[in-house]
């Protein structure tokens, strides 16, 4: 024992450390790789992101056959998360519905509905959804969006720019009650704080993983404004998925977000019109109103075509009133007329008092034994539709008949403003009565023989 | 144009050490103090500007005056999330408030274990007082590695200094 101890050390023989190289080269070898092999997953697994692209897929692919083959488990699993986000949908989907009637139901006839439903159509929006709008008052005020953990303000959008001096104060406090609201109410359940009203002003907030939406509205929203909150924080939270997990407090790399969130203040708004739809309504109405002024001048005209000025009711027929006796038998050119004995035997004639008898009407009582020349119609043309009337008032029984304008009468008496005529339409009928005299029109002076005496009888 | 960046900074500790009257002397306010003993946290804003190598950084601090009552400890850790940087206060006339920013730290760190922090130890205008020295709180401050600061918000002494410190430490530590 004590000689060995004592002994020098020994030297390293070469030839054994040759025979050592090539029985543990390998070994070494060996080592090293798996040095390299755990080093680098060292690596992978401090590192986040790489450690969430590594089992990703794993989970993925772990997840459906779980779900394959035990479903009901997953379910029993899954259904506090699920079953609060369907009954959250169902609830948005029932208020909106409740909207939506409730809007319907004060709609109301209006002058104003047309002009609505015209914009509507011009808009590309129905009817509805126009009326929807427009009877509930809907105002954004403000959208802010929050990164969730920090509070801290990541853009800001504001109907008034006065308001954007102290947004970031504002998006601090209000994650600060969330949090607040959160753990005073939420007894350890998964929640967040959906809405925050002061008087007419609610702020409506949508929350995805790492940021949140929080709108300052006047108002009632319209249907789908939630929705279409909840799909743009969605997509924010997606799309800037890194920028937000790593958030350094710098938002210029979301600038883009302000364009997407812009629309939501766009929404809100009434829809405006194109230049072309704007050149449109004011032809439509333009040729709306040409319509009603024609329909108005045209009514006019039947108005005045149909009632005519008033006058005496007296009717005195041409042979009676004559005041020359010796002319009596010619001023009657009908053969009707002459062939009556007395003036008072025509019937037409005495729906008045009856005219007074003269001294002519006995003399020309007996039939003339001297035949005279018939004299030449007066003819005449109608410059107007006009009734055909049984006396010489406007306030006398209509024949039933109008002689349109163009159509040729013969005139038979005039009086004050009144013309007997007689129209044929055809050979073997016509009809006699009275037309005012503004109507009837002829090519030279009516013949004094057939105007009456305006003493009248 | 210089960068602009903000951070969430929140100020700890005990109830009465200053830190709401830090805040109300040198940053700026929109909400009533009120709020600190209703919902526990009031946040204010504090600008400040630090050059870096390139340019020059306007560092905006969101500052969350934290309630230091004990009814408002559970509420505490959800106000720490996400926090940068923290202001950890004590009044050198109450050496029992030095002794608390220990369970401040634990909290800070627990939540937001990259987050850089001051320890700051207001009310120096109370000489008489005094009852804590520099070289007490140097003693608790040194097992964290960070720096401390002897300010008091009645006459500004150091609190602009305390705030464009930790800025430097959130843009180059954080």
């Amino acid at each position: 024992m004590g000689e060995a101890e004592d002994a020098p050390p020994r030297q390293k023989d070469p030839k054994l450390e040759t025979l050592r190289e090539i029985l543990f080269s390998h070994y070494r070898q060996r080592i090293a790789e798996l040095e390299a092999e755990l080093d680098a997953l060292e690596r992978r697994v401090t590192d986040e992101d790489a450690l969430i692209a590594m089992i990703a897929p794993v989970m993925g692919e772990a997840i459906r056959r779980k779900i394959r083959d035990a479903r009901e488990e997953m379910i029993e699993a899954l259904y506090p998360i699920i079953g609060q986000v369907v009954v959250r949908a169902v609830s948005e989907a029932i208020r909106d519905l409740v909207r939506t009637i409730d809007a319907q139901s004060r709609i109301a006839l209006n002058p104003g509905t047309l002009l609505r439903r015209l914009r509507a159509r011009l808009g590309g929006v129905s009817g509805g959804e126009m009326v929807l709008r427009e009877s509930l008052p809907f105002h954004v005020a403000q959208v802010f969006l929050i990164h969730r953990e920090t509070g801290l303000l990541l853009w800001h959008l504001s109907q008034d720019p006065a308001a954007a001096h102290d947004s970031d104060l504002i998006s601090g406090m209000l994650t600060a009650i969330r949090d607040f609201v959160q753990d005073a109410f939420g007894q350890g359940e998964e929640g967040d704080l959906d809405e925050i009203q002061y008087g007419e002003r609610r702020i409506l907030i949508e929350t995805a993983q790492r940021a949140y939406l929080a709108v300052v509205v006047e108002g009632i929203e319209p249907p789908g404004f939630r929705a279409e909150m909840r799909e743009r924080i969605i997509q924010v939270d997606h799309t800037y998925e890194e920028t937000l997990r790593h958030y350094d407090g710098d938002p210029a790399p979301l600038a883009p977000v302000g364009e997407s969130l812009r629309a939501l203040l766009k929404s809100a708004r009434q829809p405006e019109l194109s230049s072309a739809q704007k050149r449109l309504l004011a032809g439509s109405f333009i040729t709306v109103f040409v319509c009603l002024l024609g329909m108005c001048l045209a009514a006019g005209w039947v108005w005045r075509a149909v009632r005519t000025t008033p006058t005496p009711t007296a009717v005195v027929l041409a042979p009676t009133s004559t005041p020359e006796p010796t002319l009596t038998p010619t001023l009657l050119p009908t053969p009707s007329a002459t062939a009556l004995p007395t003036a008072t035997s025509r019937p037409t004639a005495t729906t008045s008092p009856t005219p007074r008898p003269s001294p002519t009407v006995t003399a020309t009582s007996s039939p003339t034994p001297i035949p005279t020349p018939t004299p030449a119609p007066v003819l005449g043309v109608m410059t107007g539709n006009v009734w055909l009337r049984l006396e010489p008032s406007a306030d006398a029984s209509r024949l039933g008949v109008i002689l349109e304008r163009g159509e040729p009468v013969e005139i038979l008496a005039v009086w004050d403003n009144w013309c007997w005529v007689r129209w044929a339409p055809e050979v073997q009928s016509e009809v006699r009565g009275w037309v005012p005299v503004e109507w009837v029109g002829v090519t030279g002076a009516i013949p004094a023989r057939i105007v009456t005496p305006t003493a009248g009888p | 144009m210089p960068v602009k960046l903000s951070k969430k900074v929140c100020l700890l500790g005990d109830f009465a050490v200053g830190k709401t009257s830090l805040v109300r002397r040198f940053v700026h306010d929109l909400f009533d103090d009120k709020y600190i003993t209703t919902i526990g946290v009031k946040v204010s804003r504090k600008t400040v500007v630090v050059p870096s190598a390139s340019d020059v950084v306007e560092l905006t601090m969101m500052l969350w005056d934290l309630a230091g009552c004990a009814e408002f400890d559970q509420v505490r850790a959800s106000y720490l999330r996400g926090t940068a940087g923290a202001v950890l206060v004590c009044d050198v006339t109450r050496p029992e408030t030095l002794d608390g920013l220990r369970s401040y730290v634990d909290d800070l760190l627990g939540v937001s274990g990259d987050a850089q922090f001051v320890v700051v130890a207001n009310k120096i205008d109370l000489i008489e007082h005094q009852q804590i020295a520099p070289a007490d709180v140097e003693a608790v401050v040194e097992r964290w590695d960070v720096p401390f600061f002897l300010t008091s918000a009645k006459t500004g002494e150091e609190v602009q200094r305390l705030f464009r410190h930790l800025g430097r430490l959130l843009l180059f530590r954080g």
